[in-house]
């Protein structure tokens, strides 16, 4: 019985033995294939009860219906709204991706914060409320001491007509400044268009689905332009049930999704859109298949007249007959003369033909002779307030809110003017010039600006030039920014006050852009915030008061809900609308016979209790073909000759020639025909010797628009020819590649006289020759391991020229040259 | 009328409308996100990336100013057959964990994560690419919040294992529950769509029961214009495409010259 | 040589017990260290009885005239036909509304009321039954359109005067009433094991083989 080698053996064996009859080893086997089952390191979502929320969609100003599926108060998934008139049925790709913005804190600012580190470094400190609020309105009611309240500006990115915005321009008025300026978008071009041609404030809409024949110049239908929802709706509609009835056609330079799924793609050379619409319309004049009715009993400017002083004038017809006959409109556009023809006889014989613009999706703003002359084209076949054409509509009726009352301090801030020069004699008709901002501040050595409020805009990507805005950036004192997102312009900042982000906010959705009947939806919260931030109204509000009597007494309400509410005071009392839609007819089938809509609501609480559910109050009623007092114009008519402009050029020719005036408005057409629609040769930068390429920024519809950050699984949908690893590609056509001696996947720098970018070289049949097509969207140098470092930002390197009349920037004409490297 | 090869109750199937089709990506975004499908830093390294429904972009190759794009969206196909008539999958057949199979109830294959072993077998063998490794575990760092919108619907995936489009099998058992509770053992046609189907704003994709003659996708699938991918594989896939367009309908499968028969 | 078959008598004799010794160490290894090793134990934040409140004369509302009816009068299925699972404290407040009366005598009570009640906050129960993220097992089915009666997977959970501590498994995670709690594996119960073949054999006794497809459970 001793413990020697024999017996400890047989000890082993015993156990070895035994265990095999205990449980050990195959549990321990079982539980060992278990748990490679369940990394601890994989996420297990937690139950909870489901439910479903609706609200509105705030990342474009499409504003399409949502449904948020929760869990608990989680939120797990947006979906589309089937009671929502705008989208029946599902979003763009960017609302369905949208929790990823919300759920991101690498993206997101969490709390307030407070610039340590050098401008650019985002490098920031965290600090309460108390303190973030303190530190802008000590800022602000320094500047009023001073008695300098005009160096405060604000640039905003808030749609257009919205609450937000109407507070952020009300506190700068209030304070005494009138530099409220607004990140240009198609609606800009739009209303200018809409109050030179038809002297109405309402929103450009556009009766798409009633229409039969649909001209687009180079709107993106399929790559976000207006609600994407909707138009991609009616799209499916247009190939499905109604497959043969309405006839697309897409005019522009390259093979994009919208041309190429278009029934009839004419291809143009980039930015001669404007000449082609004209020479459409020269077709119509002289095969006489415009409509003489409405061009003799409501417009102005067409047939020759004579004016007050005697003078001969000419007339739209005979600018088209002597500039824009389909042989000389051929050689400016590429498009062969029968080709033009065809397309206009085309487009006048149908029954409710309707002709688009807006470039791209619209978040960039456009050219306003060219979208005159597509107006124009549409009142030549009486589209104007017919049924399938362009509807003329009053702005909402939301309350504007009482008059600003301006203390003596902001009253002598205000007389001032504005800096952007915006509605001056060189820009008569422009609202805000964001884009003049940087050679103001950079030119003079102490500069006029002292702070800067950046809502709901990330100007260092989004514009034009944007080289520009950065090097702007680094000259102003004080910045301060209230983007949610830890974008571009934010990183140059000094304070952050980060806003809510959608689903976390309360916000009103103005009329979706493009929309042919009235609607403003009410984006409500579907979950408490998760982080510290704050409503920018409420901010807003709370700094008004916080800068006392005079600048407090402008801003009444507790909070953003309470000023909001005001202002559907004006929606409750003015024309009867709908808060509920059950989606069984779309109200475009229902307008013509909708002037006896009952308003489903008895007062502003009803109103707005009824709008805490639906989100959404519409009038889908129209009174199409009235045309009689429709036109606001100087001359009651629509002009195809703006007297407006007209006026304008008289006023200022007292202080120099009409051709100085036209000179400094950036119009290079002389006398009558710059107050008509007309072409102008894009006047670009570089020299075509030295650079040879025009560089065509083209949108996507899987890329998020303006200021909002793309949510990673968009990225799933971008293919490997258009992003690899950190290149974008730039798209040739196989020809200009060839004469380049560049290869599909060759890297490039692409080179304009403001600066260079890198891309890879993709060869596309689709894009025209000579020009270079970069993606906008991508390309930031902010935000997170997703985003960051992922492609070229073309803004980086166009050079905007400025769009004539309106001042705004120019940015489609810029030229390139490739470098292999 | 001819009768699929499966003889079960219900054969779950979808026709994608190729003309309504305008490659927004919406189905794409919309089935990651109701599946849990994990985001890589790098999703252009497409041999890695995952998405149960991929765009594929074609183009009619003619030069400019006639060149034509389209698209192909591509979820897993549930093939009935493995090409060699016998009624499996083609990735089914493969399978050395049974953590794949054509499920006789619905139609659909399904797919294991917990039982599948990471061999690739079934991703070599499928003939449309629809089958995806984990080569990472699902990409939810600590700390960022991206695990927050995690649905508890769909199980996460840890590395190693294959994943794929199950026709948002949780969708039918969400409807059945539903069912259930209004005292109901039959779904409706509508009641159980996938997340793409639901979200295409262009209302291109249609969902339904091939074996319901009331169902829209069953008279879809019977179209003129109606054709599989690879159809010659005799894979018998349960999607269906629909378009008018020749050039489009030509890049389904391997066509030698003349072979190919157009519509009109 | 002698010697050597000397000494290996020498080591024979009583080598047996060597042997016995490793075998018993063994048993001792495998049937009562082990398990005692492998689950870990927890108690739960509180107390509850729920024999009590089984009682349809002390519990309002508590009626129905199968067990399984009374249990879901807790252990709800909602509207949309998921299961609620364990109960919110909501649920609790429509009866212990008031955290100043107590509607019993016991310390428990009372413990509850203040911890919770009080405090509107939520009790963070450890879930015994909870089967793995992989498996998707809507009680609807079973209960409602299966007639299962809960007894069958739960046993007499709902006898219970006081809740047995949580006792998960240190390698997988599971609760011990997935499997582990009878260690040998055995199965005398139907609700002594909640393993995949155990889902399968109910599905197949019953006539529904079609439910052991994959997709059926797993998710």
């Amino acid at each position: 019985m001793e413990l020697n080698r024999r017996n400890f053996i047989k000890f082993l064996v015993g156990g070895v033995a035994g265990i095999h009859v205990t449980p050990l080893p195959w549990k321990l086997t079982d539980d060992s294939a278990i748990w490679t089952q369940n990394w601890p390191w994989v996420p297990v979502p937690p139950e909870g009860a489901f439910a479903t929320e609706s609200t509105v969609c705030t990342l474009c100003p499409g504003g399409c219906g949502i449904e948020v599926r929760k869990v608990d108060e989680r939120t797990v998934k947006i979906e589309g709204r089937t009671d929502y008139p705008v989208n029946p049925g599902g979003p763009c790709p960017v609302g369905m991706g949208g929790l990823q913005l919300l759920c991101n804190e690498d993206i997101r600012f969490t709390r307030p914060m407070k610039r340590v580190g050098p401008r650019g470094s985002g490098d920031f400190k965290d600090i309460t409320w108390d303190e973030a609020m303190e530190a802008l309105r000590g800022r602000l009611a320094g500047l009023r001491e001073q008695g300098r309240p005009e160096a405060l500006v604000a640039i905003d990115g808030s749609p257009r007509g919205s609450t937000q915005a109407l507070l952020l321009e009300r506190l700068l008025m209030s304070m005494g400044s009138s530099n409220y300026t607004r990140i240009p978008s198609a609606e800009d071009t739009f209303w200018m268009a809409g109050i030179l041609m038809q002297g109405n404030e309402g929103p450009m809409a556009f009766d798409l689905e009633n229409a039969d024949f649909i001209l687009s110049f180079g709107s993106g239908l399929l790559e976000g332009w207006g609600a994407p929802g909707r138009v991609l709706n009616a799209w499916g509609m247009w190939r499905g049930e109604q497959k043969g009835k309405t006839r697309i056609v897409q005019v522009d330079s390259r093979a994009s999704n919208t041309a190429s799924k278009a029934d009839r793609w004419v291809a143009v050379k980039p930015g001669t859109e404007a000449a082609l619409a004209l020479g459409l319309a020269h077709v119509l004049v002289t095969k006489n298949l415009y409509d003489r009715a409405f061009v003799r009993d409501h417009a102005f400017g067409f047939e020759p007249w004579e004016s007050s002083d005697g003078k001969r004038r000419a007339g739209f017809k005979a600018l088209l007959l002597e500039k824009y006959a389909p042989s000389k409109v051929s050689r400016m556009t590429g498009v062969p003369a029968a080709e033009i023809e065809r397309l206009a006889t085309d487009f006048a014989r149908a029954r409710a033909p309707l002709a688009l613009c807006g470039k791209g999706k619209g978040d960039l703003n456009g050219s306003l002779y060219e979208t005159m002359a597509v107006l124009a084209l549409n009142a030549l076949v009486g589209g104007i307030n017919r049924r399938g054409g362009v509807l003329v509509h009053d702005k909402l009726p939301l309350d504007p809110f009482a008059a600003v009352e301006a203390d003596a301090i902001a009253s002598a801030g205000l007389r001032k003017g504005r800096l952007d020069g915006a509605g001056s004699a060189t820009f008569p008709f422009a609202q805000s010039l964001v884009n003049r901002l940087p050679e103001l501040v950079l030119k003079s050595r102490s500069t006029p600006v002292d702070t800067v409020l950046v809502l709901a805009a990330n100007p260092l990507y989004t514009l034009p030039g944007s080289g520009a805005y950065r090097r702007m950036f680094e000259k102003v004192p004080f910045i301060v920014s209230f983007s949610p997102y830890r974008d571009e312009t934010a990183m140059m900042a000094d304070l952050i006050l980060p806003d809510h982000v959608f689903l976390e906010k309360l916000q009103d959705v103005v009329w979706p852009s493009g929309l042919q009947y009235p609607l403003v939806g009410l984006s409500r919260p579907v979950i408490e915030p998760l982080y510290r931030t704050r409503h920018a109204g409420d901010v807003l509000i709370g700094l008004a008061k916080g800068l006392g009597e005079g600048v407090a007494d402008n801003f009444p309400w507790e909070n953003f809900e309470e000023a909001l509410k005001e202002r559907f005071k004006g929606i409750a009392e003015g024309a009867p609308g709908l808060t509920s839609f059950d989606g069984s007819t779309p109200p475009w089938e229902t307008m013509a016979s909708g002037g006896d809509i009952r308003a489903d609501y008895e007062s502003l609480d009803d109103l707005w209790e009824k709008m805490q559910s639906g989100g959404l109050w519409f009038r889908p009623a129209h009174a199409y073909g009235v045309r009689n007092g429709l036109f606001k114009t100087p001359t009651g008519r629509f002009e195809f000759f703006s007297t407006q402009i007209e006026l304008a050029l008289e006023e200022q020719s007292q202080h120099g020639g009409t051709d100085e005036v036209l000179a400094r408005m950036g119009v290079s057409a002389r006398g009558d025909e710059a107050c008509m629609p007309h072409f102008e040769e894009a006047s670009s930068g570089g020299d075509p010797a030295h650079y040879p390429l025009i560089l065509v920024p083209y949108e996507m519809i899987n890329l998020a628009s303006g200021w909002i950050p793309s949510p990673p699984f968009l990225f799933k949908t971008i293919f490997d020819n258009q992003l690899l690893k950190q290149d974008s590609f730039v798209e040739l056509n196989p020809e200009t590649a060839a004469k380049l001696n560049l290869r599909q996947g060759q890297r490039v720098m692409v080179e304009s006289p403001a600066g260079r970018i890198q891309a890879r070289v993709s060869l596309f049949e689709g894009a025209a020759p000579g020009a270079a097509y970069l993606p906008l969207g991508l390309g930031h140098t902010a935000y997170d391991e997703f985003l960051k470092d992922k492609g070229a930002n073309p803004n980086e390197i166009i050079e905007p020229a400025r769009d004539p009349l309106s001042g705004l920037p120019a940015w489609w004409n810029t030229r390139v040259r490739l470098r292999r490297i | 009328m001819e009768k699929g090869p499966d003889h079960g109750k219900h054969r779950y199937g979808m026709v994608i409308d190729l003309d309504k089709c305008t490659g927004c990506g919406t189905c794409a975004v919309a089935c990651a996100a109701e599946n849990n499908v994990s985001v890589r830093q790098d999703e252009s390294d497409k041999e890695r990336s995952i998405s149960w429904m991929q765009i594929f972009k074609i183009t009619n190759g003619k030069p400019y100013p006639d060149t034509e794009v389209s698209y192909f969206p591509r979820p897993c196909m549930h093939c009935e057959e493995d090409g060699h008539g016998h009624h499996t999958s083609p990735c089914v057949t493969v399978c050395v964990a049974t953590a794949t199979k054509l499920d006789p109830n619905s139609g659909i294959v399904s797919q294991i994560y917990t039982r599948c072993i990471g061999c690739r077998y079934c991703q070599a063998a499928c003939p449309y690419k629809a089958r995806y490794f984990n080569w990472w575990d699902a990409y939810f760092p600590k700390g960022k919040g991206l695990d927050r919108y995690l649905t508890p619907e769909v199980s996460p995936r840890m590395r190693g294992v294959v994943e794929k489009c199950t026709f948002c099998h949780h969708r039918l058992m969400r409807a059945k529950t539903r069912a259930y509770a209004e005292d109901r053992r039959e779904i409706e046609e509508d009641e159980y769509i996938t997340a793409c189907t639901e979200a295409c704003p262009a209302q291109a994709i249609t969902f339904g029961d091939l074996n319901n003659p009331k169902h829209r996708v069953s008279r879809l699938a019977k179209s003129p214009n109606a054709f599989r991918l690879l159809e010659r594989l005799n894979t018998k896939p349960k999607v269906y495409y629909l378009s008018t367009k020749d050039w489009v309908r030509k890049l389904a499968d391997n066509y030698l010259p003349d072979e190919f028969k157009p519509l009109s | 040589m002698e010697n050597q078959a000397h000494s290996s008598d020498q080591s024979t004799k009583g080598g047996w017990l060597f042997f016995i010794a490793g075998f018993i160490g063994s048993l001792i290894l495998g049937w009562v260290i082990f398990p005692m090793a492998l689950y870990s134990s927890q108690p739960q934040p509180m107390n509850f009885n729920h024999a009590l409140h089984m009682n349809p004369d002390k519990v309002d509302g508590i009626e129905g005239d199968t067990e399984t009816e009374k249990c879901l009068f807790c252990h709800q299925l909602r509207d949309d036909g998921t299961f609620a699972g364990i109960p919110r404290l909501e649920k609790c407040m429509e009866c212990h509304d008031d955290p100043e009366s107590p509607l019993g005598s016991t310390p428990e009570e009372k413990d509850f009321l203040t911890r919770y009640v009080a405090e509107e906050k939520e009790i963070p129960w450890l879930s015994y039954y909870r089967q793995p993220d992989c498996v998707y097992f809507p009680h609807i089915a079973h209960v409602k359109m299966g007639k299962v009666d809960c007894r069958t997977c739960h046993g007499d959970h709902g006898k219970l005067e006081d809740l047995p501590a949580y006792r998960a498994n240190r390698l997988t995670g599971y609760s011990i009433k997935i499997w582990g709690e009878r260690i040998s594996g055995l199965k005398f119960n139907t609700w002594d094991r909640m393993k995949m073949d155990d889902c399968a054999e109910c599905h197949t006794k019953k006539g529904h083989e079609e439910n052991n497809a994959c997709f059926v459970c797993h998710k």
